[in-house]
């Protein structure tokens, strides 16, 4: 059922459809500021314009109290107009919806609207944000919608799907419902089509208008803000070795929000999790943030965490963010299931992400950066605005123990057990003295400079803030 | 799955399935049958792509069952405990 705990829960609503588009929209935007962009009509879409925040935006929202949502031709140009207008008065647009897809009874006249509200959605990608929130089944055309737009925000009663239940059971024989087929558990943690899972609709609309304010209003860098000194290493296990959750630490480099909690918006915090993506605030400005996770899959770089990275770095360029590298990362996860899965095709998306991104974009590597993998995450060939690294952090090929294992194999197998272990320890000391750390990475100029943890904050911020601002002229393409 | 928070209740007896996100051997098990672990706290440690990667719970539960023994290699999607 679609109804969800609004109804039950909240008696004074029960004579009241909270799903009237007037009213999900009004809960949307800041009170008093709703204009209809257009007299009321049988459309099934309602568009109008509104702030967030204070931030001018349009905002369009399908009927769900009218044969669930389902929109023709006049709904999809309501669409049409709304996108259009936020291009034209370049301002964010989010879309609001709960749409069963096409009206049956329209046609192709229908499908032929969905594919120009599809056209709009392309034409304004990269140029305004684009945010979709989705309130209920958004089932076939409405199903690509929020995929073509820049955020995608699911309430617990969202539902997205290109086929329902009904027609997979018909055609494959799976038995699935829709929560199942398309909710929050396949979406946030299967599909990545979701980046951030509400747990109520009026959390998605707090979600959808802090996404709103971020790219809406980026603010400048503030360097009197960022000269705290807390020693971010100590956020780190003693053992170099033993992994970690990077998310802390993202938490401690960016601003804390004192007005409202998880200053971090996290998107796809489910989804190929090994690297970590979101925007925030430093020193006052949205930055984005990638970081590797070694708590997950010991932080590998695989497919899908490559392509996750590379379409968020690409967003970011398309509006002038600013991105913060944080790099702890072992190398490519290995396997068939990878090779097969094209890890390569994948990974070179995130070559392509970073080095086409003319924003400031600043790399600090915490403890490792190897092989590969030391490439793909804003290494300084591909265009770093700068890159940093802790003291105690190694760039290379391999770690020490590995390359020796490999360089001086034979010398190794040659010793006898007793004296191996002692062996390998020499080899490995040497191995570091000329490959280890990061002497040579910046006597090459690959790592710019070596600073003290608890400067973090102030050095990345600086280094971003100095650097010109750029804005990429692409779109953001749903990579 | 359940989801909302009038169901936070039911969610919180539903089993969870603690599962190995990489290949990897078992290095140490770092809960016992029975504990009661907070959100955040390791189970299992495994070791793998050369590191000690932990392993812990998402949400706070008890620990009904451990799957898995010290020196054990697993795969991918190998369950290694259940939550309740």
């Amino acid at each position: 059922m679609m109804t969800s705990a609004r109804t039950t829960t909240s008696p004074s609503l029960t004579d009241v459809d909270f799903r009237r588009p007037q009213l999900r929209i009004a809960a949307l935007l800041d009170e008093g500021t709703v204009q209809a962009l257009h007299a009321p009509d049988e459309s099934g879409v309602l568009a109008a314009r509104g702030r967030i925040n204070g931030v001018r935006v349009i905002a369009y929202c399908t009927d769900a109290t009218t044969i669930g949502g389902a929109m023709g031709a006049h709904g999809c140009r309501n669409i049409v107009e709304a996108i259009d207008t936020a291009v034209r008065e370049r301002c964010p647009v989010i879309g609001l919806w709960h749409s069963g897809g096409a009206r049956l009874a329209e046609g192709v006249e229908a499908l032929d609207a969905f594919a120009q509200v599809f056209a709009a959605m392309i034409r304004a990608s990269g140029r305004v944000p684009q945010i979709s929130v989705v309130l209920g089944p958004a089932a076939g055309g409405a199903a690509y919608g929020p995929a073509l737009t820049d955020v995608v925000i699911m309430a617990p009663a969202g539902r997205v799907f290109v086929t329902g239940p009904e027609v997979v059971r018909s055609v494959t024989g799976e038995q699935i419902d829709m929560e199942g087929l398309g909710g929050s558990t396949a979406h946030g943690t299967k599909s990545g089509v979701v980046h951030i899972i509400a747990d109520s609709e009026r959390d998605a609309n707090v979600r959808a208008r802090r996404v709103t304010s971020l790219l809406a209003k980026p603010g400048l860098f503030d360097l009197r803000a960022v000269q705290d000194t807390d020693d971010l290493r100590a956020l780190l296990p003693d053992r170099s070795q033993r992994a970690y959750d990077i998310k802390p630490v993202i938490r401690k480099i960016l601003d804390t929000d004192v007005h409202e909690s998880g200053a971090f918006e996290e998107f796809q915090a489910k989804w190929a999790p090994n690297v970590v993506t979101g925007l925030g605030r430093l020193g006052g400005r949205t930055t984005g943030v990638v970081a590797n996770n070694p708590l997950r899959k010991g932080g590998c770089l695989d497919s899908l965490s490559a392509e996750k990275s590379a379409r968020f770095v690409r967003m970011c360029d398309s509006f002038g963010i600013p991105l913060l590298v944080l790099v702890d990362v072992p190398g490519y996860l290995p396997g068939v299931e990878q090779e097969w899965g094209g890890v390569v095709r994948r990974g070179a998306k995130l070559l392509h992400a970073f080095s086409e991104a003319v924003v400031p974009r600043v790399t600090l590597v915490l403890r490792k950066s190897y092989g590969g993998a030391y490439i793909a995450m804003n290494c300084r060939a591909l265009g770093a605005t700068a890159v940093f690294a802790w003291p105690e952090a190694e760039v290379g090929v391999m770690g020490a123990k590995a390359a020796v294992s490999i360089l001086h194999r034979k010398t190794l197998a040659a010793a006898s057990d007793a004296e191996r272990p002692a062996l390998e320890a020499q080899l490995i000391v040497e191995h570091e003295q000329i490959a280890g750390g990061v002497a040579r990475a910046m006597s090459i100029g690959v790592v710019d400079e070596v600073i003290d943890p608890a400067t973090t904050r102030q050095v990345v911020a600086e280094a971003l803030a100095a650097a010109p601002a750029g804005r990429g002229s692409h779109g953001n393409i749903p990579l | 799955m359940l989801a909302g928070s009038e169901n936070a209740e039911l969610e919180a007896r539903v089993a969870e399935e603690i599962r190995a996100d990489i290949v990897a051997q078992v290095w140490q098990i770092a809960a016992t049958e029975g504990q009661v672990v907070a959100e955040g706290e390791p189970i299992v440690i495994l070791e793998s792509m050369k590191m000690e990667i932990p392993v812990v719970a998402d949400v706070p539960g008890t620990l009904v069952s451990l799957a898995v023994s010290e020196g054990d290699v697993v795969q991918e999607g190998d369950l290694l405990a259940v939550l309740e």
